[in-house]
């Protein structure tokens, strides 16, 4: 069933995973944005602006750190090579044109945090998913029963672990209690995301190192699961008085 | 519940979760280490050894110390027929500094006849191989012609860009951090 899967989204075909994700993700955000106090339209806009964002922000960056490429060849900004890409300058981007659109619209942080959750959960298993059809973020090697065998090696499935963590996720997420102070369904979501990857992260084969052996992704993951918890520890004194 | 039982919980999960972030920890270095041959950034380029349609014969291991973009194409794919003369002027800018282009024809699915004609009508100047058997496209796990794989100096893949046409700035940013 892998085997089937990888080949039907194989590459460049996976591409088109975190697309559905998103749009099942805004569809499932769309149906608890009365409950945040957000209107639909203003939450796609907010959605569609920061995807705007990270597609222009992703493709100018990219351009601008290797100017003397583009320079040469400056039709090559228009092309629609998915490769010619900075994903971490993207994200910054939308990141941004997301909290400018915010301010412009007066929307308050956690609320519209908290109406995204739903559309967040759904990306990661698209992100997944995506991750299991190219084969990235593969596995170490493994002598487990449950090994696939990847890239010369029987890995553990890292993929699949990867996407079991955030459908469980996700469905936490999206059965909990309904009354918890603003900002606690995405900090929730954000430490569940954290604590995820810093567990899975161990399994991973493709880990980024740094001293002593530690993989960057687990220091990341701890630092972000720590804040998130201070950040949850505060909201609910907050509520408290 | 209450606010001490909740500050002992997360500092439980923050403590566990530093224990696992050490007792985790690679000694051994990444997995890939650049040694196990796999299609896939990071590993070894599968080794080949393929003939031109002269009859030479070129093997992928004999070239470290140079940087290789291996190109697997088709005469029937578009996209493949679109990128030719971009990869050829890379090649011609690039290959005093150590650039080799192999363009490997997926000739058991193509027109053995057809791959003379169309690479001496784009003048194209670096090698083209045959893969007759479909066993170099097996190892490599074609899925979508074109695929390109931009091999360092050591034999450990760079990048991968599957589908196309590549677009010039991808193929000269690609080449110059290969070419490093």
């Amino acid at each position: 069933m892998v085997s089937l899967f990888r080949s039907l989204f194989a590459p460049p075909r996976h591409l088109i995973l975190p697309l559905a994700a998103l749009w099942v993700g805004l569809a499932l955000a769309e149906k608890r944005t009365g409950r945040h106090g957000i209107s639909k339209e203003t939450l796609n806009n907010l959605v569609y602006y920061s995807i705007l964002g990270y597609i222009l922000g992703g493709r100018v960056l990219y351009a601008l750190s290797h100017f003397s490429a583009f320079a040469q060849s400056p039709l090559s900004l228009f092309s629609p090579n998915p490769d010619l890409f900075d994903p971490f300058a993207a994200l910054m981007s939308s990141l941004l044109v997301g909290f400018v659109y915010g301010q412009r619209q007066k929307l308050s942080l956690w609320p519209a945090l908290d109406a995204l959750t739903p559309f967040f959960a759904t990306l990661a298993i698209g992100l997944s998913l995506t991750h299991l059809a190219g084969g990235t973020a593969f596995g170490s090697p493994t002598n487990s029963t449950w090994g696939v065998d990847l890239w010369g090696a029987t890995r553990h499935p890292s993929q699949i672990y990867e996407l079991i963590a955030s459908l469980l996720i996700l469905g936490l997420i999206w059965f909990r209690k309904t009354d918890s102070p603003s900002g606690v369904s995405f900090l929730t979501f954000a430490a569940l995301t954290a604590a995820a990857r810093l567990f899975l992260e161990a399994f991973r084969g493709d880990s980024t190192l740094i001293f002593g052996g530690l993989r960057l992704a687990q220091v990341i993951a701890w630092i972000t699961l720590l804040a998130t918890l201070a950040l949850l520890e505060s909201g609910f004194q907050r509520e408290k008085s | 519940m209450q606010q001490n039982q909740r500050r002992i919980i997360y500092s439980i999960i923050l403590l566990l979760g530093l224990a696992w972030t050490f007792a985790s920890a690679d000694q051994s270095g990444t997995s890939t280490s650049g040694k196990i041959p796999a299609p896939q950034q990071g590993f070894l380029a599968p080794d080949f050894n393929l003939k031109t349609p002269a009859g030479e014969s070129i093997k992928l291991s004999d070239l470290r110390g140079q940087a290789v973009l291996v190109n697997l194409w088709a005469t029937w794919c578009p996209p493949c027929r679109a990128e030719m003369q971009t990869i050829e002027k890379i090649y011609t800018e690039y290959k005093d500094q150590g650039l080799m282009v192999l363009a490997v024809n997926m000739t058991y699915q193509d027109d053995p006849f057809a791959v003379l004609p169309f690479v001496t009508e784009q003048g194209l100047s670096f090698p083209i191989l045959l893969d007759e058997t479909g066993e170099m496209a097996d190892d490599y796990q074609l899925r979508s012609l074109p695929s390109s794989f931009f091999v360092d100096r050591n034999g450990i893949i760079n990048k991968v860009v599957i589908g196309g046409p590549m677009a010039e700035a991808l193929l000269r940013t690609r080449v110059e951090e290969i070419l490093e």
